[in-house]
């Protein structure tokens, strides 16, 4: 038996989902949280009957006819795919809109059965809703739910089996003003359908507070969408997030989990004994325990980020980000629901790109899946936190500065593609549905953070743990097979592959080739660039965040890396900002749906690391020393043949606009 | 034509309201907190003006500003707020 789950955004389906099913799917207090349909199986717990019963997530929509592309994904579904029972979600603190859709679905010869959901808010705000009488008018069963709380939860699925197979009777059927408007006066009838359900909602319903006056919610957004004081709040608002999860709390918690790592470590290596192969006890302790302890040891880091974005994404304040940004993101030719993906981003850009599903304007939609991963996102922190502990003294404004550095990359690119794209002559609109701010929820923001950081978890477990092996063994043998010499490094496997590689690298400062290889295996997972450092360079000791502290500690892995602080700071943003690892490609090719998109965003990413590593390279030796650093002039013809490309697509003399339409599509 | 409006658009500064030529009751000239009567949606887009048709915002509904934040309006339409730009609110007619 199969159940999909329908209903307005934000109007609690996923939070429902969630609660019936066992699962853990995203969710968040804005329209636009779920873009792409989820299934799952009902929980035993719930259901005693003898059937499975599958339920299936939709994404919202406001009505039938769809507007926006995960409106489309409702309407497909429930039009092809038949479900046995619909079960419409209505948030009943906003009757007369949600009804419209509810009289929609009942017209589909489907069995519906209506879950008035939200009832906590309904109790809290005074409002009196007579279900029976809705029920009576609607035709079908109406079960009062919480789905924060699971009230309510048992008694729907059992309303639900028991209208499967029945005949769903239509609504308004004994109004004669109604059935008079033909199909094809949709709008006449639709204005009809409103009226009905105007009138509806004021028989069954009693406020005690007239809606339309300003509330709690708008007082607060009167500060924090204010024309001048948005902005700071917002940028307060992430530097709060950043703050508590690299330099505070996060740290803090990172130490003890280091110490048990490095106990660990040395657990195994006295177990290990004397008479092992020294070969397996360096991979084992260096490579696979070291590498993965330096990824691993960065995790406390990234649950606090994940656990502080849930908490504002539960608010409700991040529709108001939307609002605020707006004005701005519309100079650069991106719209106000741009910044959602892009906050999403900086805890992992793969949820990011897909978030952009929810912005109408295609450019617009793959102009911000493609600047998305410019935005640091968790499994970047590590790198950020290992050089800034090395090379800057722990310095905050390293990390500050990469968001930053960030953001202006994204706007710089915005305007690029706006111009190579061109304007076009469609405007699109804003609009964006407010819900209530609420006090958000510890329990969920920790569900949120356990589902991503496990994700985390399990990358590192696998991935991770692979790659590091592989990488070890690269390093420690040649091609022959033989062990590689102490101080011969050069002749290992890895050394071979990475090497051509490394010499591209040169003008940007970081011609090792152990830095080549850390930065290629970038691409697989971000961590790995930790991860392969620690075992590249032997340093499995650095793991400990306490040794950031110690001067020495951090002189020898500078040393040992051979890195000026200048050429530390552009391996850096090469990293932060270089395409980002295969799984978010794999994410932006999904949502870009155009391999010409494709290669050109993956290229501009590719592109705007090199030539940002080598401006800061070369520019910040220049100021240093007084001099260009090594590689200048083969670097500056590549970087100019780069720079060249792009301005010649900006200002090419543009195909007729038929044509042009074409090639975007 | 539409040259000038964007013209207009980058050259007026923030309290204006848009070229004479449009019409000129539209919700930027909306007292906040006084409800209205929709006269009627003016905008090109066809798809805008169904999907606001399905919030409920067409000739004959009411609606009401409840603010206005820079260049943004929030607006009270059958029982649910939306934060909407300027060049939304101009196309609403009062």
């Amino acid at each position: 038996m199969r159940i999909a789950l329908a209903g307005n955004p934000n109007s609690g389906k996923t939070t429902l989902f969630n609660a019936i099913t066992g699962r853990v799917e995203h969710v968040g207090n804005w329209p636009g949280v779920t873009v792409a349909k989820k299934e799952g199986d009902v929980k035993k717990e719930l259901y005693k009957g003898k059937k499975r019963i599958r339920v299936v997530d939709l994404p919202g929509a406001y009505s039938i006819a769809p507007f926006t592309s995960e409106e489309s994904v409702t309407s497909t579904f429930i039009k092809n795919e038949q479900p046995d029972v619909i079960i419409n979600i209505v948030d009943a603190t906003n009757l007369s809109r949600s009804l419209l859709f509810t009289t929609q679905l009942l017209e589909l010869n489907i069995p519906v059965v209506v879950a008035l959901n939200k009832k906590d808010l309904v109790d809290k705000k005074s409002i009196d809703i007579d279900v029976e009488k809705l029920s009576k008018k609607l035709h079908c069963p109406v079960v009062k739910t919480a789905s924060l709380n699971g009230a309510g939860l048992e008694e729907l699925l059992i309303k639900a089996e028991e209208v499967v197979g029945t005949v769903q009777k239509r609504s308004f059927t004994e109004e004669k003003t109604f059935l008079a408007f033909t199909e094809e006066d949709y709008e006449g009838k639709e204005k009809e359908r409103f009226r009905l359900v105007e009138s509806l909602v004021k028989d069954i319903e009693v406020r005690q507070v007239a809606t339309a006056k300003e509330n709690g919610s708008d007082q607060i957004d009167r500060i924090v969408a204010h024309k001048y004081l948005g902005i700071p709040i917002f940028a307060a608002a992430m530097f709060l997030v950043f703050h508590l999860s690299q330099s505070t709390v996060g740290p803090f918690l990172a130490d003890f989990l280091t110490g048990w790592i490095d106990a660990f470590g040395e657990g195994v290596a006295n177990l290990l004994g004397e008479n092992v192969s020294p070969v397996l006890s360096a991979l084992l302790i260096d490579g696979i325990i070291g590498g993965v302890g330096a990824v691993v040891g960065f995790l406390p880091l990234i649950m606090v980020l994940f656990f502080l974005l849930g908490l504002m994404e539960d608010s409700g304040y991040m529709a108001r980000v939307a609002v605020v940004m707006d004005r701005y993101l519309k100079r650069v030719g991106l719209s106000g629901k741009s910044i959602i993906p892009m906050v999403i981003g900086t805890g992992c850009a793969i949820p990011g790109i897909m978030a952009t599903r929810t912005i109408k304007d295609v450019r617009q939609r793959r102009t911000t899946a493609m600047l998305t991963p410019f935005m640091p996102c968790g499994a970047k922190l590590p790198i950020i936190a290992l050089f800034s502990g090395v090379f800057f003294q722990n310095s905050a404004w390293i990390g500050t500065s990469m968001y930053f550095v960030g953001i202006f990359i994204i706007i710089l690119g915005a305007l690029m593609v706006k111009k190579i794209t061109g304007e076009g002559a469609a405007r699109s609109f804003f609009i964006m549905e407010l819900p209530e701010y609420r006090v958000p929820s510890i329990k969920r923001a920790l569900l949120s953070m356990w589902s991503q950081g496990k994700a985390f978890v399990v990358k590192a477990a696998t991935i991770i743990l692979l790659c590091n092996a592989a990488i070890h063994m690269m390093q420690s043998f040649t091609w022959n097979f033989q062990v590689v010499e102490e101080g011969m490094e050069a002749t290992s496997i890895l050394a071979s592959i990475a090497t051509p590689f490394s010499i591209l690298l040169i003008p940007l400062g970081f011609g090792a080739w152990q830095l080549a290889a850390a930065a290629i295996t970038g691409f697989i997972a971000k961590e790995n660039v930790v991860g392969t450092l620690a075992v590249v360079y032997g340093i499995t000791n650095f793991i400990n965040v306490e040794e950031f502290e110690l001067i020495s500690g951090a002189g020898d892995v500078a040393s040992a890396m051979g890195l000026t602080t200048v050429s530390a700071l552009a391996y850096l943003v090469f990293n932060l900002f270089t395409p980002p690892c295969f799984a978010a490609i794999g994410a932006m090719n999904a949502e870009l749906e155009s391999k010409k998109w494709l290669a050109g965003g993956v290229s501009f990413q590719l592109g705007m690391g090199y030539v940002v590593a080598f401006l800061v390279y070369q520019v910040g030796t220049l100021v240093t020393t007084g001099a260009f650093g090594q590689g200048f002039l083969p670097g500056l013809v590549a970087v100019s043949l780069m720079v060249g490309t792009v301005l010649y697509f900006m200002y090419r003399k543009k195909p007729s606009y038929e044509e042009e339409l074409k090639e975007m599509a | 034509m539409e040259i000038a409006f964007v013209h207009k658009l980058f050259h007026r500064k923030a309290k204006g309201r848009g070229e004479k030529g449009f019409q000129e009751n539209n919700l930027t000239y909306a007292k906040v907190h006084t409800p209205y009567v929709v006269q009627g949606v003016h905008t090109k887009d066809k798809e805008m003006k169904d999907f606001l048709f399905t919030l409920g915002c067409y000739e004959g509904e009411e609606i009401t500003v409840i603010s206005v934040l820079a260049d943004n309006y929030v607006v009270h339409v059958k029982g649910a707020r939306y934060s909407i730009d300027q060049d939304l609110a101009r196309a609403i007619l009062i």
